[in-house]
């Protein structure tokens, strides 16, 4: 005789629906508990209840030797799967998956792709969202949140919300919420949200060729367990499946449906987790729109739940220095109630308290909101994983990629020369640059910082065994070396601020071929660049920036998006410029010379940009007649423009000369000296005007003053190497009128070439002499 | 048609209010003229047995809600947010909608002082007959307090501190002693108060933080949509126009499109397609100033230039509203000019305008 079977349509991630679950199992003591899962990976199924297993974490699998294609399937401690899990195997029951096999949503995952790759193209503004971070659920119908993503309006994208929509809600969420999760009188819940699916699953006439397939397989496998088990058998799955699965369908019917599956070796583990990725907002489609919300929950059943919110409110806005009095706790609380009466709601939501937390607490100031609510919505926590889960699939990529590139992990220091313009030396440096990423410093690069303009990159390998257990740890951000390295470098980007650094962050991104995450560096760049008026800052991400534009060209970037970008913060910085070099001590003054040389530089090198050259050499310009510009600062301004044929020798030496009087402050006249001259004494050997000036300021000075900066003319003039110090010396003393080192065009040198020519010829043709 | 220039909100909208009355059917609290629901329903609009009933406000629907729900409960509404955001407005509707009875106002001014507040003396009534509850002058506060209806209180931090914390023990021990008299007015069910105020502008005082935390703040912010504010300003432009005799050009919607795509970049922070982040001057660039950018646009077209408003005749105007500070706003609009309007074809004639200004 076959064994009964019941059916329980979960809401995947509802701590309400978990604890229905819960009753429910103890009251059937099933002797075989089916899960909602890919069915070849039930062996992995009892680790999940091990002591060492601290959810969040996720399921991972992916065909073997491609962790890029991993799918995953995350499990929060509140997951009725999860809850489902714990409780077969504390009662020692078994339990397994019924869904199709990975291989299925794999292939499906591969499409999703293409098909995002393909809406990408039609919307190239579109930032794209983190490709690991989309489980296989990302589409899936009963989550409500489809209709969120994607703004349709159709019932099987959303059928909780069509059922909301009915009982007169404006969210689906809310509506689940308050029926399922957070309605304090259990009934018969599983059998009216079934009958609520059946209804609505009635109008759907197209199912996907996807959602048949799976709930084809669900069904064979259920009929399976039916036949052969003795006592009853409970299915968990998601409750839009229920009534699907409740059908009767030919098993052969079934079978067909399931006809070309796909055969390939999968890779499967678990990998830890953090719950600011069970979120819609992190791109998990089957997510929740508040993760820190549901863990409250389902950890504080009792009545005081709403209570027990309100005093984690006022304790994370006290710890942001905010005074909360206790009786404004009683009042936060009392007005969501109402709000909750107002709205016809049975109890505060998250979003009634979210209101009363910001009119009674924040003082109506939405923005106080915004700072607690990331950490107290989204939580911080971070998923654990015993030590003895299958070998995780970073090491596996890294010792694929290891064998691909040559490289054998040694741990005695080896050097390697790359020679980027070949394959294998830019797989080789990329692989390096992304476990670099990844703090395992494999390879420490020799001749680090701006090397991007050759083609060499020389490194020093060494490996050390822990290495491999720093590697691992990056599982969180993703389940291949690549995606990895892009996730984490995302969020280093999130913890940056300084322009500067992110264009840093940028240019390493795009060096360790992660086009992933630069794109969403530029992005924050673009942001950021926005709301700085800190000119130094603007102009300290320019040469990073321009480092990109010119060298970063072949690599899978928006070169466009970025140039136009470059143009921004460089037009910013130059309407800034004026403002930002007045009234600075000697360290500023300093730090500042040299983002304006830098920039400068950068500048420069693209110019190719119609229009920010002039209105950078005109700020130049600007800092130059202002009189209240720091000195040092107007001494390299006026440097650049002098290189620049923009300021003629005549107009320099007035210039030096005015700055370099008697009347000016000698500190000042040095500093401005300093900032001309400073690494660019060689153009007193060539510019006999300039030098005129100089040495006239110098003979002017008087004997103390003379020694006061004598330090600073020797740093001036240390950057001379000896034979241009003696030709200086020459140049000064008389020996050599002009330095002996300028040519001059001789006014008939044509006629001269001529003869000349002409004997050449003759020598060459071996005409004898006249 | 009265002569009187403009009713009540109970008045005028009467017809909505008696419909509302006429088909409630949900629970309505001890004082109420209506319940919470229908309350929502006069001010966001909707039906009642076949009536029509206009929206009064339109924007977030929560934010109307959480000011209702603040009112079902003892605690006193605060309405804020900078200048023409529809504070009085609300607080004008709602007082009609829950007491049937908008009247009860207090406009708080710099030279209000507690005999406004609280209560004053018939002086003559005084000298005659010495202290007595017949020689008291009710304010409106008083009143509301004796009928059990809501009292509004106008631009509040614009009264001075101390006579604010009047309010303190009103709205904590609904009761206004009387120590003249050894007596108290206790406030009837259904009394609360509506505050509305303005924590950005220049001559106001700060409350204080026990006067603060009695009161339930709603922020109201500026209008969300951008058509929705090219309506409302449009719309008033147009009134204006007519009561000031001005002619008004055709393009004006056209204008008002481009200037108010200005207006809410540089008030946002952000480009209208979200590509660029900016930054934002300290004037708050309001619905009510583009209004006035407009008018004086108009006014210079009709006087100046022949009628035609162009972008010459706003730009004097635009650089009036966006530039408040002289340096730091000066640096902030040509940020804008030179990153985001110089690439915009059709804006080239703000472009050059506004940088003709700066």
């Amino acid at each position: 005789m076959a064994a009964s079977v019941s059916y329980f349509g979960i809401r995947h991630h509802g701590p309400g629906s978990a604890r229905r679950l819960l009753e429910a199992l103890d009251e059937l003591q099933p002797q075989e508990v089916l899960i909602e899962g890919p069915a070849d990976l039930s062996h992995l199924l009892p680790m999940l209840a091990s002591s060492s297993m601290k959810p969040p974490v996720a399921l991972l699998a992916y065909p073997a030797g491609m962790p890029e294609l991993s799918v995953f399937w995350p499990f929060a401690e509140y997951s009725p799967e999860y809850q489902a899990v714990c409780w077969a195997v504390r009662n020692s029951v078994p339990v397994r998956f019924i869904d199709l096999p990975v291989p299925w949503r794999v292939e499906m995952h591969v499409e999703e792709e293409a098909a995002d790759a393909e809406a990408d193209v039609e919307d190239g503004a579109e930032m794209e969202t983190a490709p690991e971070a989309k489980g296989p659920e990302a589409k899936d119908p009963e989550t409500g949140a489809t209709a969120e993503l994607s703004g349709e309006s159709d019932i099987s994208a959303d059928p909780i919300g069509a059922l909301a929509e009915a009982a007169g809600y404006e969210d689906g969420e809310s509506w689940w919420q308050d029926v399922i999760e957070e309605n304090p009188a259990p009934g018969p819940v599983f059998e009216a949200v079934e009958m609520a699916m059946a209804a609505l699953r009635e109008c759907e006439v197209e199912l996907g060729d996807r959602e048949a397939a799976r709930e084809a397989h669900m069904r064979l496998e259920i009929a399976k367990s039916a036949k052969a088990g003795e006592g009853p058998v409970a299915v968990v799955c998601g409750a839009w499946h229920v009534p699907a699965l409740k059908a009767k369908h030919a098993a052969k019917d079934d079978r067909a449906l399931l006809k070309g599956a796909v055969k390939q070796k999968i890779s499967a583990t678990w990998a830890p987790w953090t719950s600011p990725r069970l979120a819609f907002a992190s791109g998990y489609g089957a997510g929740v729109a508040a993760p820190g919300w549901n863990l409250h929950l389902w950890r504080t059943p009792g009545p005081d739940k709403t209570t027990r919110w309100v005093a984690r409110i006022a304790r994370a806005l006290r710890e942001k220095g905010h005074i909360v009095s206790t009786a404004s706790l009683i009042e936060t609380e009392r007005l969501a109630v109402t709000l909750a009466a107002v709205r016809q709601r049975p109890q505060p939501g998250y979003e009634e308290l979210r209101e009363a937390a910001v009119s009674c607490l924040c003082f109506g100031n939405g923005l106080v909101w915004e700072i607690i609510s990331t950490e107290l919505l989204l939580g911080s926590e971070t998923g654990e994983i015993p030590d003895d889960v299958p070998m995780a699939p970073l090491l596996e990529d890294l010792q694929r990629q290891q064998k691909k590139a040559r490289l054998k992990p040694e741990a005695l220091e080896r050097e390697l020369s790359l020679d980027l313009r070949s394959d294998s030396g830019l797989f080789r440096s990329t692989l390096l640059h992304r476990l670099d990423i990844l703090s395992v410093r494999w390879g420490r690069q020799l001749d680090a910082g701006r090397s991007r303009g050759t083609f060499r990159e020389r490194w020093m390998l060494a490996w050390q065994p822990e290495f491999a257990v720093q590697l691992v740890e990056n599982l969180i951000y993703g389940a291949s070396l690549e995606q990895a390295a892009s996730g984490r470098m995302k969020t280093r980007l999130q913890e940056v601020h300084e322009l500067g650094q992110l264009a840093d962050l940028v240019l390493n991104a795009m060096t360790a071929q992660l086009p992933d995450a630069a794109r969403n560096g530029v992005k924050l760049l673009g942001d950021r660049a926005g709301q700085t008026s800190d000119c130094s800052e603007l102009l300290a991400a320019l040469p990073a920036l321009s480092d990109v534009l010119r060298y970063g060209a072949a690599r899978e970037v928006d070169t466009d998006q970025l140039g136009s970008l470059f143009e921004r913060i460089a037009t910013q910085a130059s309407l800034s410029l004026t403002y930002a070099v007045r009234g600075l001590d000697a360290e500023a003054s300093e730090a500042m010379r040299n983002h304006i040389q830098a920039a400068d530089n950068a500048i420069r090198l693209l110019d190719d940009r119609p229009g920010l050259l002039e209105s950078w050499q005109h700020a130049l310009r600007a800092i130059v007649d202002e009189p209240q510009a720091n000195r040092l600062v107007s001494g390299l301004c006026a440097r650049l423009l002098y290189e620049a044929d923009l300021l003629s020798s005549e107009e320099a030496v007035d210039l030096l000369s005015r700055m370099l009087s008697p009347g000016t402050e000698i500190g000042d006249a040095a500093a401005f000296f300093a900032g001309f001259l400073e690494g660019a004494g060689q153009r007193l050997l060539y510019d006999e005007g300039l030098r005129g000036c100089v040495d006239g300021w110098l003979m002017s000075l008087e004997e103390e003053a003379f020694t006061e900066h004598l330090p600073l003319f020797r740093r001036v003039f240390s950057q001379m190497d000896k034979s241009e110090r003696r030709r200086l010396m020459d140049a000064l003393f008389g020996r050599s009128r002009s330095g002996g080192t300028r040519l001059v065009l001789t006014p008939d040198g044509d006629a001269r070439w001529q003869a000349h020519f002409k004997i050449v010829t003759r020598l060459l043709t071996g005409e004898s002499h006249g | 048609m009265s002569d009187t220039l403009r009713r009540p909100a109970e008045i005028t909208y009467a017809a909505e209010i008696e419909a509302l009355k006429a088909s409630d059917s949900h629970p309505k609290p001890q004082g109420w003229v209506l319940s919470p629901q229908a309350v929502m329903t006069y001010l966001m609009g909707g039906t009642a047995g076949g009536t029509e009933i206009s929206a009064k406000y339109v924007g977030n629907r929560r934010l109307i809600e959480t000011a209702v729900a603040t009112l079902a409960t003892d605690r006193a509404l605060l309405l804020l947010g900078v200048p023409g955001t529809a504070k009085s407005w609300v607080s004008e509707h709602l007082a009609a909608a829950i007491s049937g009875k908008s009247t009860l106002v207090i406009q708080c001014t710099a030279g209000t002082d507690e005999n406004q507040v609280r209560y004053g003396w018939n002086y003559a009534q005084l000298l005659a007959h010495g202290p007595s509850r017949e020689a008291l002058v009710p304010t409106p506060l008083f009143r509301a307090m004796e009928s059990g209806s809501l009292c509004r209180l106008e631009e509040l931090t614009r009264m001075g501190s101390d006579v604010q914390d009047t309010l303190i023990t009103v709205l904590s021990e609904k009761m206004l002693p009387i120590p003249e008299l050894n007596d108290a007015v206790f406030a009837n069910r259904g009394f609360n108060v509506i505050a509305t105020a303005n924590d950005r502008d220049k001559g106001v005082n700060e409350l204080s933080a026990a006067l603060k935390r009695r009161f339930n703040v709603v922020v109201l912010p500026l209008p969300d949509d951008m058509n929705e504010e090219i309506a409302i300003v449009t719309k008033r432009v147009a009134e204006m126009a007519v009561s000031l005799d001005l002619p008004a050009p055709k393009n004006v919607a056209d204008e008002v499109k481009r200037l108010l795509a200005i207006f809410r970049e540089l008030r946002s922070g952000e480009t209208l397609d979200g590509k660029t982040t900016l930054k934002r001057p300290s004037g708050n660039l309001s619905t009510a100033e583009a209004i006035a950018v407009t008018v004086g646009g108009l006014s210079h077209a009709a006087f100046f230039n022949k009628g035609d408003l162009t972008a010459e005749s706003l730009a004097p105007n635009v650089i009036g509203a966006v530039v408040k500070d002289p340096v730091q706003d000066k640096v902030v609009l040509e940020e804008y000019l030179e990153t985001v309007l110089k690439k915009r074809r059709d804006y080239s004639d703000y472009y050059q305008a506004l940088t003709e200004l700066v």
